[in-house]
């Protein structure tokens, strides 16, 4: 009898040792096999758990399987369970050898002790070996009849470890009929979540092939399950009720009656200490109640409270995903955080991931009133901390900018950005600053007297560079020494690295030429000559173009480079609100961290229960087709109209998208987002501003034949496309003046369909000089104010146009200053919505 | 639906894979691995920071406890928050039945995590992560153990939380009022947030399965009792609680009642967002001339009743990164020159309420500066304390009651405490 390895100096793990060391303690093992003796497990015990040491380091143990198993012949539960882990780690690569195993497994699965039962199963069933899943059947079965709760929890996952093995054998065992029957009648509340979990993944990955399955997984969603698992909510564990909640959110409930039941039955999971079950509670809350407007917003108000304690109370890392909520609701529902804004304020310690959900949450909640507050603390940020988190305030404070509150103020602020004189906040300000102008046209005065100290030298960033060069050329007649700086910057050309830099360089240079040309030739023919031998295929072809153009005619390319530009009254979003949707269907997942619905970071084969494999299908294309088109337009634009390719990528990102922004989802009628929709128009639409009709158009992708209109007589009458009326004027004429004409029209399905966004029917009637003072409603019934005005008198025609989508129905009435060309307006009127598809 | 995770691991430092459960097969720990040490090549990168990342397919959701990562690896849209929420829950685990998470621990005790690893998550779907429970089947000393492990109690249990036949001779219970103020001074002086967060721990010795009613001064209770308040009541403004409060009885009469887990437990957490006033004022006045010195003129204040005072206050003053040999005065306490932080930290013991202390500093800065080092990173005056019988919220408990069938006595200690959370005057 050997005595137990006392003299053998053991190896510490944290060294790794060669086979001679592996092959000693197969031959201890080999001794220890048939021992009897007292003690033998104590040192058995010190083996294993070096032979788990090995394993655990990456040193290979396979050598030892047989011993190991030789060895599992115990009553002693911590060896077996170490034996088991061992075996659970080698036994896929030696599918032979693991044959040796099933036999003690098999037979642990009966033990008496019910520990050992729950523990062989689930070793057995993480064997991962195809060819041993007919031994796996019998234990299972008994398993999920086991009198004891720990044995059947194991069981009903191990039923779902058995569907990946082999799913037709898990299929023909019938175990989720089983699992089903567990599932409504066990008393332990862990063995019921297991069997759900485990029948959500079978289900849904059968039913792509099997009608039944199908079936079966709408009966999860059945109203007899959802309302069991509901009332038995508080006997499971925190993560089971995670996912439960998660199931009873994609329910249906027939009446409002049974929302409210519903929501005041799990009410309290809001007062839970564990996050998770809040955030889920929160999901079922929200899903429950989109159908039912006014009790959607108090629910927002409900969960307000929870979900900013989340937020300041965790981990970071647990702010950062509540945050990434929280973010996805704002953007719905921007009115009700906004007095909250200060617990978005960042403290000096938190991590950058933290910080920048924060001042996107900022900029989302900055409204009239707080605007002022923010702003100050953002101002701090960027003058106070690092780099990362200046340039980021510095972007926000443009953002808010560009949302058009208290804009005043806020220009101030960025043109004392650039007084601080510190490059990167000299940077990021010029881009934000050349945005702001094609928004604000209006303040071209005071920015430019600032941004032209700025010396070009002190700008590298090729985005900021860009800016500076756009502003060089679009306001070369404020600028003094424009022409001049340009040519510096040509005569440097090959210094720019940069291709979007040198691309704006010729841009620039040609319109400072068509504005200031005896100044601008000497740098004209420097850029020219320079992008001609540039080796970058587009800049090569834009001084190609350029060159012809001049070459051709100047006066072409002044209207080619120089047109008439309207203001941009809202930058494009980068997402469409179908993906906004889908990502808030997704509440409570990656979904929303990653602001991507799920089907665009997940392999079909990984993707949830419940998301519907065809429409995913369907969706992917339709979304992937959506990019082609997208990006064949981003060509366009870039080819078409200088404006826009001078704008960043996003920006000009999908244009058809444009205004979907702030339009309130179709089925979420929520009251802020239109007010502050229609707010939001008021303010862009009563700056009235320059003009550029076609190049709009055919930027929106509507392609009506907006070639004026030729086939209805070209009117007599011509209206003023820099027409200003503002908003009291025009309630007080409205007042004042009779109704002219009165018509109903009808509405092509098209123009519905246009109209899901009310703006782009405000910019294809803009294309047509007339302008839109007001709009509102929300789907069916959309009312919208135009006026417009004669290009030689200042005389003005007041429009009103009910719309309504479901009925295709339009109502125009028609007021005009001068009675008698209200006739030719109405034909102007008629035409111009023709073209929009309706008449 | 919440995916399943794929993978457990546990990286050191240098994201190495100590330990790792491969709970469905499709991550390898190699994948995670080569993720990982990209991810940390990355470090100086704040854009590509973040605790949820995605490479090949792959969403990996980490934490940092000491020298060590947990990671998960999932391959489905699983459910962010909650993993991330069990992560945290795992670190508990572990510490509970090491003491301390490190990497040491891991390597000492490979078979435990594999166990708990094992138990917590199963095919990638949380299971249990409740120590208390755990610990009822997976022992650390099971060597000496003769005792034959059962399967969790609990499991059975209609109160999963609390095993039945738990005896003390003598029963206690301690109560822990603990508030945490967080407070954010601008640089004009202003204060732009302020809140509270509280907290009440218990730490129960309780035989059988007692039964526990709190009464706290919570307005809404008082006010429904026909108001009888005689001291102060208060308004919390967002309760949670331990699973064992029964949250049906708070939500119709306000009555906290619950039967306690054995053991230490966080009963409720709180948010207070009304304005309070800063306990401690810290005012600072930098001359700074350049290139050769800069000083430092620093008021604290207590605002606070006399009969109060703050322990262990520690100030921390940054200074210029590039400043050396100080030389600090105090009125009280000490003050010491931490460079690893550039900033001094002035440590006052007992800092009793309404005092005023003074510290004045002056540092040398170097003759010859390079332009660009001279950086603005203004960073916060940072205040920590501590104010035992004291809470900020005016927040108390009015009874304690513990009924058990066998009718013993027990005694409930009750002790308050303040302390300083994220507590920000950006003065400098």
């Amino acid at each position: 009898m050997a005595p137990p390895a006392q003299s053998h100096r053991s190896p510490s793990p944290s060294q790794p040792s060669g086979k001679g060391e592996v092959s000693d303690l197969k031959m201890q093992l080999r001794q220890l096999a048939g021992s009897r003796a007292p003690g033998t497990d104590d040192s058995k015990r010190e083996l294993f758990k070096k032979v788990i040491s090995y394993m655990t380091i990456g040193i290979d143990v396979s050598s030892v399987f047989s011993e190991m198993v030789m060895c599992s012949a115990t009553s002693d539960i911590v060896l077996k369970k170490m034996c088991y882990l061992y075996v659970g780690n080698y036994a896929r690569y030696n599918p032979d050898l693991s044959l040796l195993t099933i036999n003690f497994l098999q037979r642990d699965c009966k033990d008496e002790d019910p520990m050992i039962r729950g523990l062989a199963l689930r070793s057995l069933c993480t064997l991962r070996v195809a060819n041993l899943v007919e031994y796996l059947v019998g234990p299972l079965g008994s398993g999920l009849k086991d009198g004891n709760s720990y044995v059947r929890m194991v069981a009903a996952v191990g039923v779902l470890k058995l569907y990946h093995i082999s799913s037709s054998t898990c299929m023909d065992a019938d175990f989720p009929v089983t699992l089903k029957h567990l599932m409504l009648n066990d008393p332990d509340a862990q063995v019921v979540a297991n069997c759900l979990c485990a029948l959500q993944e079978i289900w849904s990955l059968e039913a792509t092939t099997s009608e039944e399955a199908s079936r079966e997984r709408e009966v999860l969603l059945s109203k007899p399950v959802i309302y069991y698992l509901l009332n038995r909510i508080k006997e499971f564990s925190e993560w089971a009720q995670c996912i439960v909640l998660e199931l009873v959110s994609k329910y249906v409930p027939t009446d409002s009656n049974e929302i409210f039941d519903i929501m005041n039955l799990l009410e309290d999971r809001l007062q839970h200490a564990n996050g998770a079950v809040v955030l889920a509670t929160v999901k079922v809350f929200l899903q429950l109640t989109l159908s039912l407007t006014d009790t959607h917003q108090q629910v927002y108000e409900r969960i307000k409270a929870p979900l900013l304690t989340q937020v300041s109370s965790g981990s970071p890392e647990q702010s950062y995903a509540v945050l990434s909520h929280l973010h996805l609701l704002v953007m719905r529902a921007p009115i009700l955080f906004s007095t909250d804004y200060k617990h978005f304020y960042c403290q000096y310690n938190e991590p950058f991931y933290v910080k920048k959900l924060k001042l996107e949450m900022l900029t989302a909640v900055a409204n009239e009133s707080n605007t002022y507050e923010i702003v100050t603390e953002l101002c701090e940020y960027a003058a106070n901390v690092d780099i990362p988190m200046a340039r980021e305030s510095i972007r926000a404070v443009g953002k808010i900018a560009l949302q058009q509150y208290d804009v005043n103020a806020i220009v101030d602020r960025l043109l004392q950005f650039l007084e601080m004189e510190k490059d990167y906040v000299t940077a990021e300000t010029l881009v934000l600053v050349k945005d702001l102008l094609r928004k604000y046209p209006q303040w071209s005065h005071d920015c430019i007297a600032v941004v032209g100290n700025i010396s070009s030298k002190n700008v590298q960033e090729p985005k900021a560079k860009a800016a500076l060069i756009w502003m060089l050329g679009e306001y070369a007649q404020d600028m003094q020494d424009a022409p001049y700086v340009l040519e510096s910057l040509a005569e440097n050309w090959d210094d720019e690295h940069s291709a979007e830099v040198r691309l704006h360089l010729l841009t620039a240079v040609l319109k400072c030429f068509v504005r200031r040309p005896p100044e601008t030739q000497k740098a004209l023919g420097a850029a020219l000559a320079a992008g001609l031998s540039d080796f970058h295929q587009d800049v090569h072809d834009r001084a190609l173009f350029y060159y012809r153009l001049l070459q051709y005619k100047v006066s072409v390319a002044e209207g080619v480079v120089n047109p008439p530009k309207q203001a941009v009254s809202v930058f494009a979003d980068t997402q469409s609100s179908e993906i906004k949707d889908r990502i808030f269907d997704e509440f409570n997942s990656l979904a929303v961290v990653y602001q991507k619905p799920s089907y665009m970071f997940t392999d079909k084969e990984h993707r949830g229960p419940f998301a519907f494999s065809e429409e995913l299908g369907n969706l992917s294309i339709g979304a992937e087709s959506a990019e082609n088109i997208v990006s064949a337009q981003r060509v366009d634009a870039n080819d078409q109209d200088l404006l826009l390719s001078t704008s960043e990528k996003e920006e000009s990102r999908g244009p058809s998208n444009n205004g979907s922004a702030y339009s309130a989802p179709s089925y979420d009628s929520s009251a802020p987002l239109v007010a502050s929709h229609a707010q939001s128009e008021l303010v862009s639409l009563d700056q009235t501003l320059p003009q550029a009709p076609q190049a709009i158009d055919d930027l929106l992708g509507l392609s009506f034949a907006v070639t004026p209109t030729p086939a209805a007589s070209p009117p007599p009458l011509r209206l003023n496309a820099k027409a200003v009326l503002d908003p009291n004027t025009f309630q007080q004429k409205w007042r004042q003046l009779p109704v002219s004409i009165s018509q109903e029209g009808s509405v092509t399905p098209q123009g519905v369909a246009a109209l899901t966004t009310p703006q782009a029917l405000l910019r294809h009637m803009q294309g047509h000089f007339i302008h839109c003072i007001a709009s509102g409603g929300q789907a069916p019934n959309f009312k919208f104010f135009f006026f417009a005005q004669k290009a030689e008198e200042s005389s003005t025609f007041l429009v009103e146009c009910i719309i309504n989508s479901s009925s295709c129905k339009a109502q125009i009435k028609i007021k005009a200053d001068d009675q008698g060309t209200s006739h030719a307006f109405v034909a102007l009127f008629q035409s111009a919505l023709s073209s929009f598809g309706m008449s | 639906m919440a995916g399943a995770t794929s993978a457990l691991f546990i990286l050191d430092i240098k994201g190495r894979c100590l330990i790792s459960r491969n709970y469905r097969g499709d991550v390898t720990s190699v994948q995670a691995e080569r993720f990982f040490t990209k991810l940390l090549e990355k470090e100086g990168d704040v854009e590509s920071q973040g605790p949820v990342r995605y490479d090949d397919g792959v969403t990996y959701m980490f934490i940092q406890h000491n020298n060590v990562y947990l990671m998960t690896a999932s391959r489905q849209n699983c459910n962010a928050a909650s993993l991330i929420l069990f992560l945290y829950n795992v670190v508990d685990v572990f510490r509970c039945y090491f003491e301390e998470l490190e990497e040491e621990s891991i390597r000492d005790n490979f078979v435990v995590v594999y166990e708990l690893l094992d138990e917590m998550m199963d095919f990638g779907y949380p299971q249990y992560t409740d120590a208390n429970i755990l610990s009822e089947f997976i022992k650390t000393d099971a060597y000496r153990m003769e005792v034959t492990q059962r399967p969790p109690m609990a499991l059975t249990n209609a109160v999963s939380w609390r095993s039945e036949g738990i005896y003390y001779s003598s029963n206690e219970v301690f109560l822990d009022v603990v508030e945490s103020v967080n407070i954010l001074v601008n640089s004009n002086g202003q204060i732009i947030r302020s809140d509270v967060m509280g907290a009440i721990k218990m730490r129960t010795y309780l035989s059988g399965m007692p039964e526990c009613k709190l009464g706290l001064n919570d307005r809404v209770l008082l006010e429904a009792q026909g108001g009888t308040t005689k001291g102060k009541a208060i308004d919390m403004d967002d309760i949670k609680f331990h699973q064992c409060v029964r949250l049906a009885r708070f939500d119709s009469d306000r009555t906290i009642s619950f039967i306690p887990p054995d053991g230490s437990f966080d009963l409720m957490t709180y948010r207070i967002s009304t304005q309070v006033k800063p306990l401690i004022w810290v005012e600072a006045q930098v001359v700074r001339h350049a290139r050769s010195r800069v000083e430092i003129m620093v008021k604290a204040r207590s605002q606070f009743k006399e009969r109060s005072s703050a322990n262990h206050v520690e100030i921390e003053l940054p200074v210029p990164c590039d400043a050396s040999n100080p030389n600090v005065r105090t009125s009280m306490g000490r003050a010491k020159y931490a460079p690893e932080k550039d900033a001094l930290l002035w440590k006052i013991r007992t800092f009793p309420g309404n005092k005023e202390y003074m510290l004045a500093a002056e540092l040398r800065l170097p003759s010859v500066t390079s332009e660009e080092a001279v950086s603005d990173r203004k960073a916060p005056i940072r205040v920590k304390f501590e104010i035992p019988y004291f809470t900020v919220s005016g927040i108390q408990v009015r009874f304690l009651k513990i009924i058990e069938k066998s009718g013993y006595q027990t005694l409930p200690w009750v002790r308050y405490l303040t302390v300083a959370g994220e507590y920000e005057l950006r003065l400098i």
